[in-house]
């Protein structure tokens, strides 16, 4: 599995990226969108993990472009948002879990890796 | 004047939900580090009880980036315990250079999203001011938003304390583009009227005085 990660928090992308590393994840990080287009053109990932709140570009419309160019990737969203009802709502088709709310607990993320990626319910195409 | 005090009520109630649930978002970003990093802190020691070597260094940046970011979460709280601590009296004396503080922290991530650097300057002593401090946070909140929509290219923003004969000013500078966009809106004139407040813009000067008399 090679997963790619997006938060413009460094600190978190970093230390999430090694954990991931040392669970037999590759795991890459940028903190920019405009780093995550860019990283995901030279290398292929299965999967995005996708801050929702980023300058500039956010997660929401991050996942719309890597969507297009890329239909096999799926996505999970880690969100800090307190309405996570509203934010599902705008962000997952019925039926998906497609996000997690930071402070997340990394083996859930894990797990919620596997079942995208062994039954594709998630933010990608199906 | 009731119409006035409305308005200003619902402002300031908008404000006061933006700025918590800003607030709360950079808080559980500082708890998603802290936690990210402990557990990263916790990797390290299962390496260790399995014999493999452990560099000193990585355990130091480790700690530093717990540290760094509980200092964080403890400013947030503070800065929010203030801002709470701001209805406690309708009308009191309060120095303009604390109030333009509390302001640029709460809002740092509205700043920050928009890319933006805010720079305060203030004056070395205290400018004080007797008004409703609730209102004038919300006041400048508003104005800091719309200088944030009307800021130049460059995306400096420079708001400046300056003490009167009478009270004080603040003064939002490099507002490039305020020719384009109205201001104050209903909120803002609502929330000038119940503070008393006047204001004067300047768009060729590309700035925008609000001014707090004492009298």
């Amino acid at each position: 599995m090679r997963v790619l990660l997006v938060d413009d928090e460094v600190d978190l992308a970093s230390a999430l990226a090694e954990r991931l590393d040392l669970r037999g994840i590759e795991a890459d990080w940028v903190t920019t969108a405009e780093a995550a287009l860019e990283k995901a053109s030279a290398v292929k990932y299965d999967l995005a993990v996708l801050d929702v709140k980023m300058p500039k570009v956010g997660g929401l419309e991050l996942r719309e472009r890597l969507r297009r160019l890329y239909p096999q990737m799926k996505f999970i969203f880690l969100t800090g948002y307190g309405s996570e009802i509203e934010f599902k709502k705008a962000s997952c088709q019925e039926g998906e879990s497609c996000y997690l709310v930071k402070p997340a607990d990394i083996g859930d993320l894990i797990q919620r890796m596997k079942d995208l990626l062994a039954h594709g319910d998630g933010g990608g195409d199906q | 004047m009731i119409a006035a005090t409305e308005a200003a009520g619902w402002a300031g109630m908008q404000f006061f939900g933006r700025t918590t649930a800003s607030v709360s978002h950079e808080l559980k970003n500082a708890l998603a580090i802290i936690k990210e990093n402990a557990g990263l802190l916790n990797d390290y020691l299962l390496m260790m009880d399995k014999g493999m070597p452990l560099e000193p260094d990585r355990l130091r940046l480790v700690t530093g980036r717990i540290d760094q970011q509980t200092q964080r979460a403890d400013d947030l709280i503070r800065h929010l315990n203030r801002f709470g601590h701001s209805v406690d009296e309708k009308f009191t004396s309060v120095d303009l250079n604390e109030v333009l503080a509390l302001l640029a922290a709460l809002s740092s991530r509205e700043v920050s999203m928009q890319q933006a650097t805010l720079n305060t300057e203030v004056e070395a002593s205290p400018v004080m001011v007797k008004t409703t401090p609730f209102w004038l946070l919300t006041l400048l909140g508003h104005c800091l938003s719309f200088a944030l929509q009307v800021m130049g290219p460059s995306k400096d923003l420079v708001v400046r304390v300056t003490k009167t004969e009478d009270g004080g000013l603040i003064r939002f500078e490099q507002l490039e583009k305020m020719r384009q966009h109205p201001f104050p809106g209903e909120s803002e004139s609502a929330l000038f009227e119940v503070l008393g407040a006047t204001y004067r813009t300047e768009p060729e000067k590309k700035c925008m005085e609000i001014k707090l008399s004492n009298c």
